[in-house]
């Protein structure tokens, strides 16, 4: 058993795809840090009551408690250093030092005021330390090019590192799902839940009283939501089983005929868009959806990116040519 | 050289830890909702009348009191041995981030509030703010933000009551300013049961109160 796992633990693969989730899990620090200074709400959430903020703050984050606590100067340097590590991060600089440093920043600002804040906090967090864990800067990324002079690199870094950022979606939708024991998720309530929650006006983006005329799609879309959360393991059995195809059995052959991250995909990313177009719950979408980059292999990213170029080429190739007959001519 | 080599047995065993941590975590609970307060709001107690007709139905013998108090003894026993069992995780969570608390809408709340602000002029009260309204907008641009949604959201429950009072002080700041010539503030939430499809399409109207009125003063001269 312990064999097994140091050797599943001690497989490579290049680090394409764990860098991109890197470059999107910074440019979501940047938006959710961004968005609260354009909309001035820093004075107002995260600075204490005695400097002008709207309640008491406590000493909940380590690093803004050692610079003095939530008062101004203190809370915009954290700010700093977290907006320059995000902006590092997209660019891949200073490797897990840098992921580090935004992983504690951001854990600083998102601990200073609780109530100001959700579940899209913590998927941040969580995201941020998987990059303090794995190598994240090895491939696509100023770090490689300083490097290697070149900004991909065929270094490989650990298959662990996608792994658990594929285990951490899996784990937010499946616990999620497994705590929705309110009857309205369930036939016992007619599968109303969405409909409902669509009509509480703290997380509607506007009026939802239209969705009476189409409940039909609203319980469909409830439905479809719970079970697509339970099942949601399957992904990870599935991608386990396709990575050993030789092994045999009618479960692997199914999942290896099947490709079950494709439906997986159309339903996670088809909710996220219908939360982001229906509901005001912050970043959580984008945050996400950020995850989802970690499913595909970085041997099937790179094969896509390159019949882009290719397609885009072509394109560029045969919108010249009738440019270059007309000049001939 | 020796480092070399353990060095696959190490890391294999961090993360383990890692993935333990974060299983065990996300374990559901009830987290967060253990006040008996919060057990009292409508929206739990219909939870529960649901709950209660189906377990009946499958051979319950109990009354419905009964039925609840089960549930809140089992809901403490269980968070004290949950509680036991992530206790030497807790550093991991705090300094590393990675808490797992995905208790998200795990039921619709059915008795909603909605926040409300009036300011008091020339002796009638004027709406100022409404949450999602498209006409009462005054601090729409700082409240609407997804931050402050889920702040005026847990404000309409009892157990937020002291920030809650907090934060009718920094709106009464934020009125003197905006409204010199008002003398008093009024902020508060109408608490309602959301309607079915059937009564909206029947076109039949909120039914609710007003809950957390708070008035204000707004002191005088201002600039």
């Amino acid at each position: 058993m312990w064999r097994r796992l140091v050797e599943l633990t001690s497989a490579k693969e290049d680090g394409l795809s764990f860098a991109i989730f890197r470059a999107l899990i910074g440019a979501c620090l940047l938006a959710t840090v961004g968005t609260v200074i354009a909309r001035g709400l820093v004075p107002i959430i995260w600075i204490d009551r005695e400097w002008g903020g709207y309640r008491t703050l406590g000493d909940r984050s380590w690093l803004v408690t050692l610079l003095g606590g939530p008062r101004p100067e203190a809370v915009w340097l954290v700010i700093a250093v977290a907006l320059l590590s995000g902006v590092a991060l997209v660019v891949g600089l200073g490797g897990r030092f840098t992921a580090l440093v935004a992983s504690q920043t951001w854990l600083a600002l998102s601990l200073l005021n609780g109530h100001c804040g959700g579940s899209y906090d913590e998927l941040l967090s969580n995201a941020l330390w998987l990059l303090v864990l794995g190598p994240c800067t090895r491939t696509l990324s100023l770090d490689s090019r300083i490097r290697t002079g070149h900004w991909l690199s065929s270094e490989p870094i650990g298959k662990w590192a996608r792994y658990l950022v594929v285990f951490q979606l899996v784990v937010v939708y499946c616990s999620t799902g497994a705590q929705k024991v309110s009857a309205y998720w369930t036939p016992v309530g007619g599968f109303s839940a969405l409909y409902y929650i669509l009509q509480q006006p703290s997380w509607q983006r506007t009026d939802m009283s239209f969705l009476a005329y189409v409940y039909p799609l609203t319980q469909v879309a409830t439905a479809t939501t719970w079970l697509f959360e339970l099942t949601s393991p399957l992904l990870l059995v599935s991608m386990w089983l396709r990575a050993h195809p030789d092994r045999g059995g009618r479960v692997r052959r199914f999942f290896t005929r099947i490709d079950y991250r494709i439906p997986f995909c159309i339903v996670g990313v088809g909710m996220h868009l219908g939360i982001q177009a229906l509901m005001n719950v912050g970043p959580f979408s984008l945050i996400s959806l950020s995850y989802y980059v970690a499913i595909w292999r970085p041997d099937e990213i790179a094969s896509v990116a390159r019949r882009f170029g290719e397609w885009r080429a072509r394109g560029a190739h045969n919108s010249e040519a009738p440019a270059t007959r007309i000049v001939t001519s | 050289m020796a480092v070399g080599r353990f060095w696959p047995h190490v890391r294999a065993a961090l993360l383990l830890f890692h993935v333990t941590a974060v299983l065990l975590a996300a374990i559901p609970a009830p987290e967060g909702g253990m006040q008996r307060s919060a057990w009292k709001d409508p929206t739990v107690q219909g939870e529960f009348d649901e709950w209660y007709t189906r377990f009946r139905q499958l051979g319950y013998q109990g009354d419905r009191t009964a039925f609840e108090e089960g549930l809140w003894k089992f809901a403490v026993a269980y968070s004290k041995v949950r509680g036991k069992v992530l206790a030497p995780f807790r550093p991991y969570y705090r300094y590393a981030g990675t808490t797992q608390g995905w208790r998200m809408f795990v039921a619709p709340h059915r008795f909603p509030a909605r926040l409300s602000i009036d300011v008091h002029r020339n002796g009638t009260w004027e709406n100022v703010y409404v949450e999602r309204s498209t006409t009462a907008t005054w601090l729409a641009d700082i409240l609407d933000h997804d931050r402050l949604r889920s702040a005026t959201f847990r404000y309409s429950w009892p157990q937020y009551a002291k920030t809650y009072s907090q934060f009718c002080t920094w709106i009464q700041m934020r009125a003197s300013v905006d409204f010199p010539d008002a003398d008093h503030l009024r902020v508060r939430y109408f608490k309602y049961r959301t309607r079915s499809p059937e009564e909206v399409r029947a076109n039949e109207p909120e039914d609710g109160k007003w809950i957390l009125v708070r008035e204000l003063p707004l002191p005088e001269p201002r600039p």
